[in-house]
């Protein structure tokens, strides 16, 4: 119950101070530059990567990237750049109701 | 992204790993702060990535911790290179030792051309050069620069009125003017022969010309020696006059010299330093430390150093430290005033003819004042007193 107080507080004070929410509730950032580039902050770990599929942890359930010939250009504890051609970009929830 | 150049000088190294949870061990590198990227997989159990080099070193230990095993592909960067470089030094040291003779040679003495001058000369000047060390095959440092070699030739090679040196890449290129020049014959304007100072004449020896004043006469300045206007009255003729006329002249000095004087001289002692000139930036390479002498005086001599025929930014400097001594020359008055007359003597000279001749000198006056011999002196010199003085043309008519 606390644990989503904090989270109500917290979701309050972005919306009513115009701070970003990705710095305020721990959201991955994503940038994706046409189909050849994408660029994800705030993850928390890989979890599967092979050249077709990307998986990586989130603070809340899992982003999965489906594509071809992937090659991870840079990663780092939570930042990671992917290249290749991207097709899908899917948010898997693991408990439903986890995100805002 | 990171400047793939620091990677580079730093080295990098391309990883092949194999097994399971691959990318488990990923997240444990990245967590402990190793930097991987272009991370491609290959089939299911194995993928390469790239990472820095101080980083591949300590990949080992994490991978002992999980069931993977590794393998290095490719090493690329300056640490490679430079290893390579050290293994191929061979080729560096052959590159650099070519470039060290090439520079060396072009610092050799390869020709000496001697023009314009006869065959003695040319040998005389020869032996010369071979004294101061100017032969082929020498090494150019070691010998006086080209101001230098002029000064000695000429101050060493008696028939010499000119020689200028000229260094022409490995050559030195000399040219001679010989003192002996075949003379030209006068053509004399007429003239006469008129005295250049008050004297009494002493002796005469004229070739042409009428003369016009007998021996223990006294004569002017300006006065007519011997006239150019030869001939019987009315059949006059006008040549030039030559001939000689020794008169007595007087002349007064005055010499002071003191009894006491310091001066250096040199001991023989001395000191070579060399060093490598860079601009304003010296570089000592032989001969450290200060001389054990303390007066000294210090020589500089600047070497440019060649490259085939271009100069190097870079010179070899070399400097000579030569110990000097005070000493102090004391005179009693007697050899003052010796020493004195001769200075006075040397100073008449110094302005007559190279003929003239002292006849006899008197001390007028003598003083010994704040430890300095004062003389005045009375000199009788017999010179040449005869000078040209063209006829002038009214007369001619």
């Amino acid at each position: 119950m606390a644990k989503k107080w904090g989270l109500r507080v917290r979701n309050w004070m972005a919306q009513k101070m115009d701070l970003p929410q990705d710095v305020m509730m721990d959201l991955p950032r994503i940038t994706m530059i046409g189909q050849i580039h994408i660029y994800i902050e705030n993850h928390r770990g890989l979890i599967t990567f092979t050249d077709k599929e990307l998986r990586l942890l989130l603070k809340q359930g899992q982003l999965q990237i489906k594509g071809k010939s992937f090659v991870i250009k840079t990663i780092l504890p939570e930042e990671i750049l992917l290249e290749g051609k991207i097709d899908q970009v899917i948010y898997i929830n693991d408990n439903p109701g986890g995100t805002k | 992204m990171k400047n793939q150049w620091i990677e580079f000088i730093s080295g990098k190294v391309t990883v092949k790993v194999t097994g399971r949870g691959i990318e488990r061990f990923l997240n444990v590198l990245i967590r402990n702060g190793l930097i991987v990227w272009n991370v491609k997989r290959h089939g299911t159990e194995t993928i390469t990535f790239t990472m820095r080099l101080q980083d591949a070193l300590k990949i080992r230990r994490y991978a002992r911790e999980r069931e993977c095993s590794i393998t290095f592909l490719k090493r690329a960067g300056m640490p490679f290179l430079f290893k390579r470089l050290l293994k191929n030094s061979g080729f560096v040291g052959g590159a650099l030792l070519f470039l060290l003779i090439i520079m060396f040679l072009s610092n050799v003495i390869w020709g000496i051309e001697i023009k314009g001058a006869k065959p003695a000369t040319e040998y005389q000047i020869r032996k010369e050069l071979d004294k101061m060390g100017v032969k082929i095959g020498k090494v150019q440092f070691f010998v006086d620069n080209v101001e230098g070699i002029q000064r000695k030739l000429t101050n060493n090679v008696g028939n010499l009125t000119w020689v200028g040196v000229e260094l022409k890449g490995t050559t030195y290129h000399l040219q001679v003017v010989e003192k002996k020049e075949p003379e030209k014959p006068e053509q004399l304007a007429p003239r006469n022969l008129v005295a250049k100072k008050k004297a009494v004449i002493d002796s005469m020896y004229i070739e042409t010309g009428q003369k016009m004043v007998d021996i223990h006469d006294h004569v002017e300045q300006g006065q007519l020696l011997v006239s150019g206007v030869i001939g019987r009255e009315g059949q006059t003729e006008q040549v030039a006059a030559v001939g000689e006329v020794w008169g007595e002249t007087w002349y007064r000095s005055h010499v002071e010299l003191p009894l006491e004087t310091k001066f250096f001289v040199f001991n023989g002692q001395e000191k070579q330093k060399f060093s490598f000139v860079l601009g304003n930036l010296e570089i000592p390479i032989w001969g450290f430390g200060e001389p054990e002498f303390k007066e000294y005086e210090t020589e500089k001599n600047v070497n440019k150093i060649h490259f085939l025929k271009w100069e190097l930014p870079i010179s070899i400097g070399n400097e000579t430290l030569r110990a000097r001594e005070e000493t102090i020359r004391t005179y009693t008055e007697k050899e003052a005033e010796k020493n004195a007359l001769e200075l006075a003597k040397d100073k008449i000279k110094n302005g007559l003819d190279e003929e003239a001749i002292i006849k006899d000198q008197k001390i007028l006056h003598k003083e010994l004042k704040n430890g300095k011999v004062i003389l005045d002196i009375h000199f009788k010199i017999i010179e040449n007193i005869a000078v040209g003085q063209p006829i002038p043309k009214e007369t001619t008519e």
